[in-house]
């Protein structure tokens, strides 16, 4: 009786686990096919849905990227849904070769997905949306355009085709610009055609916009002085950065080689890099006005405080340092206006070890300026040899150390200022930002006003002068370090200035690097273009003028 | 069965209908809706299109060496040289 039991019970599993197994056998051999081809049919997938991403404006709502909506158009090689008809349409609808997408469908034949085409305009992709075409697909996505073109392509940089930052703006904002993907679960039918929506699980958010504090109308102008500059010298590179006094905004930055951020072709390292932001020079004698701060900060140096320069050059330990012709005994405003190497490096070696040093990191040489454009260098500055008068004497004229042309226009930014550095910034501040006070203002104005020598006539770049206006300024012409040591053949020519000087609103730095003509010197090179664009931006924004030699019209 | 477990019986039926019955109508509401979103986020697309290209035609006509040509070119107009200061 128990037995019986238990061999029923024992039969009973076997034949239960017997059926599992035939039933396996069969839905996995005979029923195969019939339920992969219903388990597709009936598939169900989640889709992205793409946001629109944030435009960017210039500081009056100039657009300077805007997105607009197109089609990725893609196939299924491998079903070969998309028969000889459906391509001839494809191809004359897209206008692109036949043959060409025959030889590229037989090269995938294998795979499951192909591109056909990607950016499709919105009004493209409807026409042939409206064929109804077997084995065609349309994904929604995004293009991006840049109105202002290689003109903003260093600020506002370039995204990829997938609408992801690059560069510039671009990609240091790109979290802020993209905005979050909706999603939505479709239901497909075999060829891979969207039956229906099922489910829209979230909507997708829109970028943010972002406003620049780029002046367009400025930003143009920079681009074309520096271009037909950096044309007419024959010159390697240039850059150019225009900063606002008031608020430490950039109001333009632009560099030559540029590329033209709507073509994907014209895309190359050179012409990508963001010169003002990336690449550090020797910035020379621009440095030259930090060292007469640190002199007037001294109390040992007055303006007039008369300096031995004959007979235009002397030895500092094994270094000669020497001026173009022996300017005598002059004043330290001589020193600055004449750009004097023997001078300056004279005036410093009377200082303490650390004077120019201080005054020049005080400045924000060697940090960061963290504007908000990607790639940032730090420049160099260093403490080291401090001690040793050669290290000294060199810093005192702008060797030895290496600055970004942005770092250069903070620096300068602090002495239009009277003493304050302010935060540089790419985006357009609202108010002025709180800034810190670097440096004693009475030795500042001095500073500057002995800097306005610079354009006078007997000065260094009588061509940064303006009709109209005081300009305090410096020139800088640095030997490039070449293969062996300082070459006399490849020249950095700078100008660093602020405008007007009574009381200044603007703030440039112009850069022009390895000019190959017969001007090579920062007066010939760079001071011309910082004149130009200066005098109009003076007249754009309505500044007006402080110069007391201009005739006075009365209007009644 | 006692008189009250049929009522609770019955009533129990009737919400089951009802509730059936709003589902129906819910699911077809909610299918109502998505084809009217479906069709809104087109118009969105459309707009947004058509607003991009205009932002762009805007950008192009109000380019600064657009206005500056066209200034100085068709209508003879001059960057001041000279700098006056008028008062009144």
């Amino acid at each position: 009786m128990m037995a019986w039991r238990h061999f029923a019970l024992v039969g009973f599993f076997l034949l239960a686990g017997m059926g599992l197994v035939v039933r396996v056998v069969y839905l996995n051999v005979t029923e195969r096919q019939f339920l992969i081809d219903q388990g597709e049919r009936r598939s169900i997938r989640a889709e992205a849905i793409p946001a629109y991403r944030g435009v960017v404006y210039d500081r009056f709502g100039e657009p300077l990227a805007v997105s607009t909506p197109a089609a990725a158009i893609w196939t299924d090689p491998k079903s070969g849904f998309l028969d000889d008809a459906g391509i001839v349409a494809v191809t004359n609808g897209l206008g692109i070769d036949a043959k060409v997408l025959r030889h590229k469908l037989a090269s995938n034949a294998g795979r499951g997905f192909m591109y056909i085409q990607r950016g499709v305009g919105w009004e493209d992709a409807q026409a042939l949306r409206a064929l109804n075409l077997a084995g065609l697909e349309f994904n929604t996505e995004y293009r991006r355009f840049y109105p202002a073109g290689e003109t903003t392509a260093h600020v506002v940089g370039v995204t990829n085709i997938d609408d992801a930052g690059l560069e510039g703006i671009e990609l240091s904002f790109n979290e802020m610009l993209r905005g979050v993907p909706g999603k939505k679960i479709v239901l497909r039918d075999r060829p891979g055609n969207t039956i229906k929506d099922l489910e829209y699980v979230n909507a997708p958010r829109f970028g943010s916009d972002l406003v620049l504090s780029i002046d367009l109308r400025l930003q143009f102008l920079a681009y074309r002085e520096l271009k037909a500059a950096v044309e007419s010298h024959r010159a390697t590179s240039g850059s150019l950065v225009m900063l606002d006094v008031a608020s430490g905004e950039i109001l333009a930055l632009v560099n030559q080689p540029s590329y033209n951020p709507n073509e994907a072709a014209s895309r190359s390292t050179r012409g990508m890099r963001n010169r003002a932001v990336t690449d550090t020079y020797e910035p020379g004698s621009t440095i030259k006005p930090f060292t007469v701060l640190a002199a007037l900060e001294s109390g040992k140096f007055r303006r007039d405080t008369q300096i031995h320069t004959a007979p235009g050059y002397f030895h500092v330990r094994t270094k000669l340092v020497q001026d173009p012709v022996n300017r005598g005994t002059i004043s330290l405003e001589t020193v600055l206006k004449k750009s004097s190497q023997v001078g300056i490096a004279k005036v410093a070696l009377e200082l303490e070890d650390r004077a120019v040093f201080d005054v020049l990191s005080r400045a924000g040489i060697g940090e960061y300026v963290g504007s908000g454009l990607p790639g940032g260098a730090a420049g160099m500055l260093t403490e080291a040899g401090l001690k040793n008068p050669v290290v000294r004497a060199t810093l005192a004229y702008g060797y030895g150390l290496a600055v970004t042309p942005l770092q250069l226009a903070r620096a300068y930014l602090c002495l239009a200022t009277n003493g304050i550095r302010l935060p540089v910034s790419i985006l357009r501040q609202d108010g002025a930002p709180q800034g810190d006070r670097v440096f004693d203002e009475a030795s500042v104005r001095e500073v500057v006003s002995m800097m306005e020598g610079v354009t006078d006539a007997g000065g260094t770049a009588p061509k940064a002068r303006i009709e109209g206006f005081r300009v305090a300024g410096k020139t800088g012409t640095v030997r490039k370090v070449g293969r062996f040591g300082y070459d006399d053949e490849r020249h950095v020519a700078w100008f660093a200035g602020m405008a007007p000087a009574s009381d200044p609103r603007i703030v440039a730095v112009v850069l022009i690097n390895e000019p190959k003509g017969d001007a090579r010197g920062g007066g010939a090179v760079a001071a011309p273009v910082f004149g130009r664009v200066m005098a109009r931006t003076l007249h754009l924004l309505g500044i007006p003028p402080d110069d007391a030699g201009l005739q006075l019209a009365r209007a009644h | 069965m006692s008189a009250r477990s049929i009522v609770y019986w019955l009533v129990t039926l009737v919400l089951v209908v009802v509730s059936g019955i709003q589902v129906a109508f819910s699911t077809h509401e909610v299918r109502q809706m998505h084809v009217a979103l479906q069709s809104v986020q087109r118009e969105q697309d459309k707009a947004l299109a058509e607003y991009s290209r205009l932002q762009l035609e805007l950008a192009a006509v109000a380019a600064y060496q657009n206005i500056e040509r066209t200034a100085e070119d068709e209508l003879g107009m001059a960057f001041p040289t000279e700098v006056q200061r008028v008062e009144q």
